[in-house]
């Protein structure tokens, strides 16, 4: 079952920036959802669209089968955890959690106290005293400890350390398989989610560029390397993601996987040499405007 | 994560996949005993579920392991064989290719490469 559905949406900002062109997606209940996409992409606009925080200009969306904006029922499920949310700063940090407790119907004090022990706040600190990370932190003990039906995490590890990375990571992990629920984490850095995902969204231009089971995301393409006219005979015909030179006539190109195992068997006796993509890169390298990359910028004014 | 090489490049639910096999070969699972769940291997190799369950999808496909409905998958009575047979015509198959493909660089015919294979044999027949 969908939990979100989106057709052909879209939201123009005033001044005239189109942020989502045409986007259509759905996302399935109880999976664990990566939104990724280059800067200005419009991954921050499409999840604030669903949370029901902005109005969409186009287009249909519908969350828990209602149309987000306004809807009591979509706010009440939900919970947007990003680097700009803000308390009452009245408040100290431990009795943030106390009104988040009595707030969100599903909301676990105990794994929530564990966590803020854990991560060593004090509790009678006030949030806006911490600092970039450490709100991050915070925030994200909420996000995971209210356990929402749809959990959206913006950029959920701005300014967290790579120690406190791995261990929001794996605490959402721990939760999640206890309490399935809805996720979706936005990100720069696929590397650092990939493995926590079940599927990957990638989003180009404010539209979906792609979306499939992680898994399949990681053979989607491979790397070809060899004598350029033996790369080039191969990879004839497929679509080319990422092409670099090296030395006399040496070739490296990224193409989509759909060769047969003969095929590769081929290959491989022609003496090229196959391998996998970093999902990383070929996120880079599908998101990329041009096929060499930042050396084209540079290409055309070289000496030849 | 550590368990894991960190250059092997195959997916995830592959690796997964063979470290049951090793568990299975090693003896830590014997036949029509329950191996772990998706969710015990989700925690231990600290990835989403749904890949988890299809590295023992892929155990199943193969015969390896089966399913009991609502109580989980469970080691086949030919699961060694089956494993040791598949590692076999693996591993051995790579290195002839490796060997082929060298013997093509150097411009070695195939008579050739037969008869070096021919004199491995017999030197090692001979110790």
């Amino acid at each position: 079952m969908s939990v979100i559905e989106c057709r052909n949406l879209s939201k123009k900002f005033f001044g005239g920036k189109t942020a989502l062109n045409n986007l259509t997606v759905s996302i399935e209940e109880n999976k664990i959802t990566g939104l990724i996409g280059r800067n200005g992409a419009g991954k921050t606009t499409l999840l604030k669209i669903i949370a029901g925080f902005l109005k969409e200009s186009s287009g249909e969306v519908t969350v828990f089968s209602e149309r987000p904006y306004n809807s009591l029922k979509v706010s009440a499920n939900s919970i947007f955890i990003d680097d700009q949310m803000t308390y009452t700063p009245a408040l100290q940090l431990y009795d943030l959690l106390i009104e988040a407790d009595r707030f969100y119907p599903n909301f676990n004090m105990t794994l929530a106290k564990g966590l803020f022990e854990y991560f060593a706040f004090d509790p009678k600190y006030y949030h806006k005293r911490l600092s970039k990370g450490q709100k991050s932190t915070f925030n994200a003990i909420i996000g995971i400890a209210a356990r929402c039906p749809l959990t959206i995490f913006d950029e959920p590890t701005t300014g967290m350390d790579e120690g406190v990375r791995k261990d929001f990571y794996r605490a959402l992990l721990k939760d999640y398989i206890e309490f399935p629920r809805t996720i979706i984490i936005s990100s720069h850095h696929l590397n650092e989610i990939e493995d926590l995902i079940e599927d990957i969204l990638l989003i180009k231009d404010g539209r979906t560029y792609l979306h499939l089971p992680i898994t399949e995301f990681k053979e989607y393409a491979i790397a070809i390397k060899g004598k350029k006219d033996t790369v080039l005979d191969w990879i004839k015909g497929k679509e080319i993601f990422y092409e670099q030179y090296a030395g006399v006539d040496t070739m490296y190109a990224v193409v989509k996987n759909d060769y047969t195992e003969k095929e590769f068997e081929k290959a491989r006796m022609a003496g090229l040499e196959i391998s996998s993509v970093r999902s990383n890169d070929l996120c880079v390298y599908l998101t990329n405007k041009s096929r060499g990359g930042i050396d084209d910028v540079f290409s055309g004014s070289q000496p030849v | 994560m550590a368990i894991f090489h960190a250059d092997d490049t195959r997916p995830i639910y592959v690796q997964i996949a063979e470290w049951l096999e090793t568990e299975i070969l090693n003896g830590n699972f014997q036949s029509n005993e329950k191996v772990y769940s998706q969710y015990q291997l989700a925690e231990m190799y600290n990835i989403n579920p749904a890949t988890a369950a299809k590295g023992l999808n892929l155990l199943v496909e193969e015969k390896i392991l089966y399913k009991k409905r609502g109580l989980g998958m469970f080691v086949t009575e030919s699961a060694k064989e089956l494993i040791m047979e598949k590692r076999r015509t693996h591993v051995l198959t790579r290195l002839i290719r490796d060997v082929v493909l060298e013997a093509r660089r150097l411009n070695i015919s195939d008579n050739e490469l037969v008869e070096m294979i021919k004199n491995v044999q017999k030197e090692e027949g001979e110790e």
